[in-house]
């Protein structure tokens, strides 16, 4: 509860940021790489949404992507490899007035952290993950990661990848509490802008898939569907994303898509070509594990200090007891 | 005139029994005929006695009937097969709660319900104990017992603004304590980045003692000497953080969860009189000032927002004109209880004062009495003439919650009292208690309800949180029949005959008068044998004219002990009084909407407007033959001549392009001519000075692009070495 003459007063003198503001050193990343427009779109959120840059939090695992915090004027986190969603909850559980941000890559979030990954989507935070799936080990130099496509020759699959790629949203989408789905292509930066925007204002975890070219390691891959607007497949939705007038004179193939529907999501998230390019699944109403765990009471120093002495005696050899043979209790 | 009309007649004229044939009403223990079937009180499952739940404010009613919480409980226990056993038990424990509770027996539910059990059946009975025992185990709530006396009202409000102020104190508690903590850590924060905050001695003490032999805390203060910290609180901030912390430390409106108000340490916000109330209020202005602006300058400090530039002169005249209504509703209300009996003009106009300024204040004037003569004589009553002063003044204010009721109907007015006690400004609760004393044997609740019934009290609210005006604001369809004059309900009887009859008898202002003794005089019984023709029931005789020699006597139907009917002849003055009773119900009908004489004036207009209109359309030649509809216009030259514009035009090829919002940022062009490409403020790339490069650059920046938005254009320098391969490999991106 704020008081009036403060909610006014702050109001009053709001601090406007700009996109500077948010920007800190050059991205190391390859030039024509699609982390950059991920970057773009992100500060262009923090600007749009005036988020004060001390309230503000990006927590990375390790990859290319997961080099984003360094480039966020913001507190940040650059984290272990796949370990970016829990220092995220921990950051969330301790502190739910910050806006938290989670950019992490294909081989960090779907394999050494998938099983972070799949009780980030259960517990619900209130958080936005960002997943740059560009199909590829990129900082290691182009070897195979779980969504790389079948028969994609890498120099850990020379002879072309044996498996069929892993689907980020559908394994999402099955997974309970899930709260806010979407995919975004690195190439079309107006709904990519959009549907991060409608992530960040979610309340739950948003789950955002952003398919992204590797200009390096992989410059063909997504070539087919970055030239033809047939192979996007816009949803749209008067609960969701709005497609601009002149966006949808390029792109022609567009579906209305209820992000409400749960098995219409699962269905439409399984596609790859068309690419389903937009929200695919949200529901404000699962509840959030920080408001169901959040304890009563404020965090006092004494309180604290209360509860580490608690959890220390269990493990306290008491000198005297010990001595008289008594079991510590 | 026929003798018997004559001695009626003259009764009722002059109020004087002149005659064998009347008899005197006092001593005869008769009551109105329709108050016939509520004899013994306690043998009816009604609205009271309540339950004032303990732990309210949690999600559960504050206040419930009795009835209410037995028939919850009998639903958890109620099985198939034991269902009537139950159920019996129950109610007869109900019944002797009641009977105890109208014994003048206080206590709580649970207490009460102990001494019940004992009355009805000898305890060895195993069922009985069985459903005792399962009752007890299914009430999900204990509290007060209250029944509908003189003390009600005021324990009833007293009980629902106590559970408000709790939920109020308990949310600012939370508040405060959270910025004193907030703030407390700031300083804790300062102190350890302090020199003494390093000293070796202060090092020591945070330490602890247990292994204190094993550190050097001087080599340790040195080492963290030197590394002096770049910032520090200013002392200006500093100060201001600690003056906050005392001043929200120190306040005395909101007890913590486990105090009360009683031990003197916190304000008490419960007052007997308005002086009172408004004396300590004045009193605790200048701390409830300074405790808002404490509050609102920490919340600053606390999101590290507060700028001395800024905010120091804001916050010096701070609340000069008074608080914002949503800080000043975050502090406790007053709750003032006047006895409006004992009212005098002073305390009354005190009342008023309190109203009109708006202040957070929630008055309750009770009136045990509504029919004590006036003062200024004639032989007039004064029908609770200050309370409804009071209840009316404060209406034409316009912005004070006023709600009036008699105590029976206060348990059905719950959610309205509570939205009285949260509506944010004052509220005034006028109530008749009905414990007049002057009402023989009628329990309060018959009087009070009967005050409503008869108009003599009505309940009416007016809210206005509701709405702009006083159709969404006033509210009086709590009373019985709202729309008519007076309530008309059914009679049944047995006659002479023994057959069964029915008559439709309306309960009156003068039903209402004949149940106080002190106005016996205005009532002659008439013996059966003298019943006439010209006895009409009151209602008809009210119609009617009131000057002249009437050729009919008002006449009302009343029971004895026994239920025996009697017919009762009124005098003149009770008729008088009726009229005017049914003259301000009357003005009530009309703020609340019934029989609206603004509005039935515009309906007769508005009818005869129309009717007129009917007639004029009527009278009119007859129907002109269909008109052809108009020749189709040129639609189709219209539409040729409206084409839609020609295609907004292409940009000329000639020109370097950049579809700029399709850019995604991903530096290829940038870093080929950081001069010639610029981004944009959403960081999207535009051809910022064509001539800051070559056409070398445009091509090559095309082909590199991601995503192909980058569009050559023709070169601008006609000598460019090498244009013609140039022009080949740019021709795919124009």
């Amino acid at each position: 509860m704020t008081s009036a003459a403060t909610e006014c007063l702050l109001r009053m003198y709001d601090e406007h940021h700009e996109l500077e503001d948010y920007q800190s050193g050059v991205p190391r990343w390859c030039t024509g790489c699609g982390d950059n427009a991920i970057l773009a779109a992100v500060q262009r959120l923090c600007r749009d949404e005036d988020l004060r840059p001390e309230k503000t939090v990006f927590v990375s695992g390790i990859g290319c992507s997961s080099r984003f915090p360094h480039y966020m004027k913001t507190y940040g986190f650059h984290g272990i490899h796949g370990r970016a969603l829990p220092v995220a909850e921990g950051i969330k559980m301790a502190r739910p007035d910050l806006n938290v941000f989670v950019n992490t890559g294909d081989g960090d979030c779907c394999s050494i952290g998938a099983a972070h990954w799949i009780h980030a989507i259960r517990y619900n935070m209130n958080m936005t993950v960002m997943l740059h799936d560009n199909q590829i080990y990129g900082l290691t130099k182009m070897q195979a990661s779980p969504t790389s496509p079948k028969g994609l020759k890498s120099n850990t699959t020379p002879r072309g990848a044996y498996l069929e790629a892993l689907n980020p949203l559908t394994v999402t989408l099955g997974v309970q509490n899930v709260s806010f789905v979407a995919q975004a292509v690195d190439w079309i930066p107006e709904v990519m802008y959009d549907i991060i925007s409608a992530a960040f204002h979610h309340k739950g975890l948003s789950f955002v898939r952003i398919v992204q070219r590797c200009p390096e390691w992989l410059p063909k891959l997504l070539e087919p569907w970055l030239h033809d607007p047939e192979k996007v497949l816009l949803l749209e939705h008067e609960d969701a994303i709005r497609i601009s007038p002149s966006l949808a004179q390029v792109y022609k193939n567009r579906r209305r898509h209820d992000p409400s529907d749960l098995d219409r999501a699962r269905e439409t998230a399984s596609g790859f070509d068309p690419i389903p390019v937009g929200i695919l699944y949200r529901n404000p109403r699962v509840p959030c594990y920080e408001e169901l765990r959040t304890a009563a009471g404020l965090r006092s120093t004494e309180r604290i200090r209360k509860g580490l002495e608690a959890e220390f005696d269990k493990f306290t050899v008491w000198p005297q007891q010990a001595a008289e043979g008594a079991p510590a209790e | 005139m026929e003798a018997g009309l004559q001695a009626h007649v003259a009764f009722h004229l002059t109020g004087k029994t002149q005659s064998d044939g009347l008899e005197a009403i006092t001593g005869l223990d008769l009551r109105p005929a329709l108050f016939a079937g509520y004899r013994d009180l306690t043998r009816l499952r009604y609205d009271f006695p309540l339950v004032l739940a303990q732990g309210a404010g949690e999600g559960r009613a504050p206040v419930q009937s009795l009835s209410a919480v037995i028939d919850g409980a009998l639903r958890k226990i109620v099985q198939a097969g034991e269902a009537d056993r139950l159920t019996k038990h129950a109610l007869r424990l109900e019944r002797e709660i009641r009977v105890l509770v109208a014994a003048g027996v206080a206590g709580s539910l649970s207490s009460l319900l102990d001494k019940a059990a004992w009355r009805p059946m000898a305890q060895a009975d195993v069922l009985f104990r069985d459903s005792l025992a399962r009752l007890r185990a299914a009430l999900e709530l204990d509290g007060e017992i209250v029944d509908c006396d003189k003390a009600m009202p005021a324990r009833l409000l007293a009980h629902l603004w106590r559970a408000m102020q709790r939920r109020k104190a308990r949310a600012a508690r939370a508040d405060i304590d959270r910025l004193v903590l907030r703030l407390s850590d700031i300083l804790k924060a300062d102190l350890v980045r302090s020199e003494a905050g390093r000293s070796a001695a202060s090092l020591k003490a945070a330490f602890g003692a247990a292994h204190e032999h094993a550190f050097d805390f001087d080599a340790m203060s040195r080492l963290l000497q030197k590394a002096a910290p770049a910032d520090t609180l200013s002392d200006s901030r500093r100060r201001r953080i600690r003056r906050l912390v005392a001043t929200l430390q120190a306040q005395k409106f909101f007890p913590p969860p486990d105090r009360t108000t009683a031990d003197g340490e916190f304000y008490a916000f419960a007052f007997d009189s308005a002086a009172g109330a408004l004396d300590a209020y004045r009193e605790r202005l200048p701390s409830m000032m300074d405790l808002a602006k404490a509050m609102a300058i920490a919340e600053l400090e606390a999101a590290g927002a507060y700028k001395e530039e800024r905010h120091d002169a804001f916050f010096a005249d701070f609340a000069t004109n008074g608080l914002d209504p949503r800080d000043a509703a975050l502090f406790p209300d007053y709750l003032v209880r006047v006895d409006g009996g004992v009212m005098s003009a002073g305390d009354g106009a005190r009342l008023m004062d309190i109203l009109t300024a708006g202040l957070p204040m929630k008055v309750l004037v009770e009136i045990d009495d509504i029919l004590e003569p006036s003062a200024a004589g004639g032989g007039q009553l004064v029908l609770g003439a200050r309370s409804r002063q009071l209840a009316s003044s404060a209406m034409a204010q316009g912005d004070i919650y006023v709600l009036q009721s008699p105590s029976s109907n206060l348990f059905r007015f719950r959610e309205r009292i509570e939205a009285g006690l949260e509506y944010r400004g004052p509220a005034l609760f006028s109530v008749f208690s009905g414990a007049t004393g002057e009402a023989g044997g009628l329990p309060p609740y018959l009087v009070a309800a009967a005050a409503l019934e008869a108009r003599a009290f009505p309940a009416f609210v007016y809210d206005p949180a509701l709405g702009g005006d006083w159709a969404s604001r006033f509210y009086l369809q709590d009373n019985p029949q709202a729309e008519l004059d007076w309530p008309v309900q059914s009679l049944g009887f047995e006659d002479e005959a023994h057959q069964r009859g029915a008559e439709r008898l309306a309960f009156t202002m003068v039903d209402f008068l004949v149940c106080d003794r002190r106005y016996a005089a205005s009532f002659a019984r008439v013996p059966r044998a003298r019943w006439n023709g010209h006895m009409v029931p009151v209602e008809a005789s009210l119609g009617e004219g009131a000057e002249g020699a009437p050729e009919t006597v008002p006449c009302l139907l009343m029971v004895d002990g026994d239920n025996r009917l009697h017919k009762v002849i009124v005098d003149r003055r009770a008729m008088r009084e009726a009229r005017r009773c049914r003259e301000m119900w009357r003005s009530l009908q009309e703020l609340g909407g019934i029989h609206n004489s603004h509005a039935q004036r515009l309906l007769t207009q508005e009818r005869k407007a129309w009717e007129e209109q009917l007639r004029r359309t009527a009278s009119a030649s007859p129907a002109p033959a269909v008109e052809a509809p108009p020749p189709p216009a040129s639609v189709a030259a219209a539409a040729a001549a409206t084409e839609l514009p020609e295609a907004a035009s292409e940009r000329k090829s000639e020109e370097a392009y950049i579809e700029t919002p399709r850019c995604t940022s991903c530096n290829e062009c940038i870093a080929i001519n950081d001069k010639m490409f610029g981004y944009n403020r959403d960081k999207q790339a535009f051809i910022a000075d064509v001539a800051a490069g070559t056409y070398r650059q445009l091509v090559e920046a095309a082909e590199g692009c991601q995503v192909s938005i980058i569009h050559p254009g023709k070169p601008r320098n006609p000598d460019e070495p090498g244009l013609e391969e140039l022009i080949k490999r740019a021709e795919p991106f124009l």
